[in-house]
């Protein structure tokens, strides 16, 4: 039972997440414990959502990854603040049409990689300066605050949990169901491992990538919203951190950077350890280079644990 | 290389000795090199050059005065371009460098080329160009001095820095520690980096506001203090004195605050439209006129009697600006 336990590729992250936590709060002397767990929760919440996205996309194979998720996040946050315009009553279009846009980026981006056979990652990287640019015109730096509801949902606990965090739990665990239980699931795997096998077994290939790439989109215009809500406002810059981000979590996560293995869990524990390890090295006053050479440190570190059983 | 920019700076002061030679500009053509347009500093920046620069073309004291924007921030892209504006025959190339010394070779080229190079904001090394440079030492220095006068009793603080290895970013956090050090009633219990950015600074700051005491005031490099607010109100803190940095969010933030429960604070940063003085200064040097190599352009602050009238002035998501004038050009230029 324990064996198959550490067998898991998730257990590290979230092993290494809990470390980092009880060394945070070891050094105040047990002080915000709760507190920082809190926000840790609120801010992961979002990296988890694009990670989710970007788990599926590295799933369909080698070489395959979404660049364009920061600009889809910016493009997203700036339509759904300036469609809604701090009117409650335009909440939904402003959501229609925010999600619509991440959608036809999606699209966009499986065009690029499909009829124009361009790499993905040199197609989502140059639809991402396109994005990014249709975003600054649109929005030309403008921070409109959200509505108050949308405000408030982003903001909501129970009992120091964020609402969000409850929400993205159970988009995971539908997340975890699609793959193992559905057609489309199961060949985003079967792509993954072998696509020329998987056309032979009679998947359609095209289709199922089509799915990945406007599914990633999908959740990154989802991540937007909700960011431009929890911090008050849109910004160009608001995606730029969910690059790195959404393929670290995916790989310190467990899934396999080679395509045709994803794990849910372990975008969680990444996340949460991503966000703790920043707060730890923060909380003992770590000058910022020392911080980043600890944080790649920490990352191979956690990787080369997760990684060394299958290596044989 | 120095020798020959005293030559020059001599031939030019004896030509102007020699009379009022005003040599004209209006066949002359300017040109703006931008590295980076994706935040609203920036964007406001280039809205202001593009408003004040159309206008002197429509006024004839220029005949061009074009602006050019990189897409990836980087050096080689940059250096790419200033060599395509060289080519294309500017007589003066208005610069806002992305490496304040990775550009001197094209820097310098572009003066053999006989082409004036002013560098703003982000500038640049190379001894044959201008330099229009913000005292961010005296900016960061300011913070804690505004606060020594309101609590005087001191108390902790937290520092939100910019982006990490930039050097404005050392600068102001240099300014700030060295004040502190003269005040030590104030001690600085936490540092975060936000760079520059609300999000980022809002996710710091909430990750270590629970391991911290109580906290007096925030100190800011802007773009940052609005985020430090939400973070706070999140973990159900007191607010602090928040100093902010001329953000519309961050102005409109403390309009309201300030209408609820009278809260007080200041802001300051510098103005995007130095992009404006940089295209006086360059208008001037092409005009014959004397120009020191180094400039440094004042930085715009708010106060609580001030925030009303800045706050109307200042669009949407835009961040507080002036637009200089040719002759506030010359008054920089004379050192007033």
């Amino acid at each position: 039972m324990r064996a198959k336990l550490l067998r898991q590729p998730w257990v590290y992250s979230f092993g290494a997440a809990l470390a980092v936590w009880l060394a945070t709060i070891a050094y105040t002397h047990g002080q915000g414990a709760g507190a920082i767990l809190t926000a840790a929760l609120s801010f992961a919440t979002f990296t988890i959502i694009v990670g989710l996205g970007q788990m599926m996309v590295i799933t369909t194979g080698p070489g395959n990854v979404d660049l364009s998720i920061p600009a889809t996040i910016t493009l997203s946050g700036a339509v759904a603040m300036k469609v809604m315009d701090e009117d409650t009553g335009r909440m939904a279009i402003g959501i229609v049409a925010a999600l619509g846009a991440a959608t036809l980026v999606g699209i966009f981006n499986y065009g690029l990689i499909r009829i124009l056979r361009i790499p993905p990652i040199i197609a989502t990287l140059s639809s991402s300066f396109l994005v990014l640019s249709a975003a600054i015109s649109y929005g030309r730096g403008i921070r409109i605050k959200p509505p108050e509801p949308l405000a408030q949902f982003a903001e909501a606990q129970v009992l120091g949990i964020p609402i969000m965090a409850i929400a993205v739990l159970a988009l995971s665990v539908a997340m975890a169901v699609v793959l193992s239980r559905t057609v489309y699931g199961r060949s985003v795997l079967a792509v993954g491992q072998n696509s020329r096998a998987a056309w032979l077994a009679g998947l359609n290939v095209g289709r199922t990538r089509f799915l990945t790439y406007v599914l990633s989109a999908f959740l990154a215009g989802v991540c937007g919203i909700l960011l431009s809500g929890f911090s008050r406002g849109a910004a160009l810059n608001m995606g730029e951190e969910f690059l790195l981000a959404s393929i670290a979590t995916v790989v310190i996560g467990g899934t396999s950077v080679a395509g045709g293995r994803a794990n849910v869990p372990g975008i969680w524990g990444a996340a949460l350890f991503m966000y703790l390890l920043v707060t730890m090295l923060n909380t003992f006053g770590a000058s910022a280079g020392i911080r980043l050479i600890l944080t790649g440190l920490m990352i191979i570190g956690v990787i080369v644990a997760a990684g060394g059983e299958e290596q044989r | 290389m120095l020798k020959k920019t005293l030559a020059c700076t001599i031939a030019i002061a004896a030509l102007m000795a020699a009379g009022p030679a005003m040599a004209d500009t209006k066949d002359k053509k300017i040109a703006l090199s931008n590295n980076y347009a994706g935040n609203s500093w920036r964007q406001a920046m280039l809205k202001s050059w593009d408003k004040v620069t159309k206008q002197a073309v429509a006024d004839g004291v220029v005949a061009a005065a074009d602006p050019f924007t990189t897409s990836e921030n980087q050096v080689t892209e940059q250096a790419a371009q200033i060599q395509n504006l060289i080519l294309q025959g500017y007589n003066a190339i208005v610069v806002n460098a992305a490496s304040p010394d990775a550009l001197n070779g094209v820097i310098k080229q572009a003066c053999d080329a006989g082409i004036v190079v002013v560098s703003f904001d982000g500038i640049v090394t190379e001894p044959c160009a201008w330099r229009i440079a913000v005292d961010f030492e005296k900016m960061g220095a300011s913070e804690v001095e505004y606060l020594a006068k309101k609590m005087p009793e001191g108390g902790n603080l937290l520092e939100i820095r910019g982006l990490a290895g930039v050097f404005v970013d050392d600068a102001i956090s240099k300014g700030i520690n060295e004040e502190v050090k003269k005040n030590p009633q104030f001690k600085i219990v936490g540092s975060v980096h936000g760079d520059w950015a609300q999000e980022v600074a809002q996710k710091a700051v909430a990750g270590i506001l629970p391991s911290l005491p109580e906290i007096k005031a925030v100190v800011t490099q802007g773009g940052d203090g609005y985020g430090a607010a939400q973070a706070f109100a999140a973990a159900g803190r007191p607010t602090p004195t928040i100093i902010m940095g001329n953000r519309q969010d961050e102005l409109q933030w403390w309009k309201e605050q300030k209408d609820k429960n009278g809260y007080e604070t200041m802001s300051v940063s510098i103005a995007p439209g130095v992009s404006t003085l940089a295209f006086w200064v360059a208008q001037q040097i092409l005009d014959g006129k004397d120009v020191p190599k180094d400039l440094t352009v004042p930085f715009l602050r708010i106060d609580q009697d001030t925030l009303e009238q800045n706050l109307a002035t200042t669009e949407k998501g835009g961040v507080a600006n002036v637009e200089y004038s040719q002759a506030d050009a010359q008054k920089v230029i004379a050192g007033k």
